[in-house]
């Protein structure tokens, strides 16, 4: 066993517990409060901060230097890069996503538990643990007409005859009818404290100790006023939740790597700044998405204050000033795809952020270009003026002619894509060769280690993830409490 | 933050009002300073690249503010992705913070 080999001079504090779940988003989250309202001693580790849910403003810079891993600027190196965004709070990425709740589809449920053979993964049995995932995240519709940026969607989508859905969220609406986001600091976290589960935040899993075939703990570094200090957790069993970048970084941190960190996924994301000749709502992500090309592309509205018009308008042209100045008038949207192309999540010695890598196809290419002619034919039809696509160089569209060309202007060089969609990276499934788990979590040949988050998930599902990872993580939890 | 970011950054910032220069200055510091270390050093590495050519041009002596004006529109267009991604970088974060900053109430 190679218990904590302490060579640091810090005094180095010890705690004990039952359950240690690293990581406190969706996944996390979860986890804990099922374990610990089943009566089990639980300690959730959270490597970033506390930050009470109503202290910043949804997308702020405030939110960004407190809720948000490297500021918000992390990407995963290719050709092109892709820019990505995770939660680095208690909550995790919980607290800064737009809140939009889809179950996991039941076809794409088939498909991956033909393909990675996992077992109890049907449809039925999924429902039943998402209808009680939503009714603790109180998941509703908005209760009242949808703001302008979402009718215009709808509207575009009526002209066009395609098909549009508006998404429930996890908002609790007030009967004002203004709605606050049911995020794992509101909901589970306070749920799991008050089962009697210990929240450490601020708090770094550095490595997992392990002694044979199991792990007995983990050895982390907290922060406090300024002075860093060790903590050596000893656990019976280990939920590793830190989302598909952070916890195949770890395991590999660890010495597990069969499997992990390969097959990472993501949703990679083109945008338009679309011009109107009237004003437009900033404050809220519209609800409504196209699912006329689901599940292989969603259209939808972004997040668009005024920095991310900003963005968004200077991603395409130097000559943004005239449309800047205009701001009201110009909100974001986006069209993802889920793509053929896989990733890679590798831990670098000695260096804290992992690399990460996804290497696009031609089809991924080409499906963002078509991506991008439909959102651009949508907005049109909604009443824009000016698109402005997230391509270096290529037109300002104020025709339909003119988005022929970007069919051409949508290559490796040019093209900025983003997400904040990244899952699969474990994987999950009885199919050994593939993945890093069993069909309910269990890290193979590691006997007490778990993980249960986006990483489990086979491959991307073409929608927000939150759904799919809770349900799971409910599922798992519960298949935990089975066995004990 | 390297002398010749902040010189790239002090180019971009637009406002006058220099209360907001310096917040916008805090925020690339902040987000350069938390960035993953392999992307770091990428971006550190074409700093001090671009920084030694351009005081080579200039015999030795730092660059000038309209030095820096130039390199920034030469790097804007460059065949090059990895040094237009360069500036898009300083750029992105310096618009949003102003953006933000400039979209704030007085004395938020």
């Amino acid at each position: 066993m190679s218990w904590f080999g302490t060579r640091d001079r810090a005094p180095v504090t010890r705690l004990d517990t039952e359950v240690l779940v690293i990581g406190s988003g969706a996944g996390g989250a979860t986890t804990a409060a099922l374990l610990a309202e089943a009566g089990r001693r639980v300690t959730v580790v959270e490597e970033g901060p506390w930050v009470d849910p109503d202290a910043v403003e949804p997308f702020s810079l405030d939110e960004m230097a407190l809720k948000y891993r490297h500021h918000g600027s992390s990407a995963a190196l290719g050709a092109p890069p892709v820019a990505y965004a995770e939660g680095r709070c208690v909550g995790g990425s919980t607290e800064i996503n737009s809140g939009l709740w889809h179950r996991l589809p039941g076809d794409l449920a088939e498909e991956w538990r033909h393909a990675f053979r996992i077992d109890e993964f049907t449809t039925p049995l999924l429902d039943a643990y998402a209808e009680r995932v939503e009714e603790w995240q109180s998941v509703s519709q908005m209760p009242a007409a949808p703001p302008p940026s979402s009718a215009l969607l709808e509207r575009g989508a009526t002209k066009l005859g395609w098909r549009s859905v508006e998404f429930p969220r996890v908002f609790r609406y007030d009967p004002s009818g203004r709605g606050t986001k049911q995020t794992m600091a509101r909901t589970l976290i306070p749920r799991a404290i008050a089962a009697g589960a210990t929240v450490v935040a601020d708090c770094r899993v550095q490595r997992l100790v392990r002694d044979g075939d199991r792990v007995v703990g983990a050895r982390c570094q907290r922060r406090v006023d300024g002075i860093d200090e060790t903590i050596e957790i000893h656990a019976d069993h280990v939920f590793v939740c830190g989302g598909a970048v952070q916890t195949p970084a770890l395991l590999q941190r660890s010495g597990i790597r069969r499997n992990i960190g390969r097959g990472l996924k993501l949703h990679p994301t083109i945008k338009i700044a679309a011009r109107f000749p009237h004003p437009i709502d900033h404050g809220d992500v519209s609800p409504y998405r196209i699912t006329e090309f689901s599940p292989n592309l969603t259209i939808g509205g972004s997040a668009s204050r005024r920095g991310h018009v900003a963005l968004a308008l200077a991603d395409a042209t130097t000559e943004y000033a005239d449309a800047l100045a205009d701001w009201e008038h110009v909100t974001v949207y986006y069209a993802a795809i889920r793509s053929d192309a896989g990733g890679r999540v590798l831990a670098l010695p000695g260096v804290r952020a992992p690399l990460v890598t996804y290497s696009l196809t031609d089809a991924d290419m080409s499906r963002l270009a078509r991506g991008l002619l439909h959102l651009g034919e949508l907005l049109l039809a909604a009443g824009a003026t000016e698109l402005y696509p997230s391509v270096e160089g290529a037109v300002i569209a104020r025709r339909a002619d003119d988005l022929v060309s970007w069919w051409e202007s949508v290559d490796r060089r040019r093209t900025n894509l983003m997400t904040v969609h990244l899952t699969s990276s474990v994987g999950m499934g009885e199919a050994r060769e593939r993945t890093g788990t069993d069909s309910f979590g269990r890290v193979w040949d590691v006997r007490n280690l778990r993980v249960n988050d986006a990483s489990l998930l086979p491959d991307a599902p073409g929608v927000n993830p939150q759904a799919a990872v809770m349900t799971i993580a409910a599922r798992n939890a519960e298949q935990f409490l089975s066995e004990q | 933050m390297l002398g010749f970011e902040r010189q790239v950054v002090d180019h971009l910032v637009t406002t006058p009002d220099p209360d907001r220069r310096a917040a916008v200055h805090r925020w690339v510091a902040g987000s350069l300073a938390d960035m993953p270390e392999h992307l770091r050093v990428g971006v550190y590495a074409e700093s001090v690249a671009l920084a030694a050519v351009a005081r080579l041009l200039r015999a030795g002596r730092r660059p000038s503010d309209d030095d820096v004006a130039r390199a920034v529109q030469i790097l804007d267009v460059s065949p090059i992705a990895l040094l237009r991604q360069y500036v898009r970088l300083f750029r992105s974060l310096v618009l949003f913070a102003e953006q933000e900053l400039a979209g704030q109430k007085p004395g938020a």
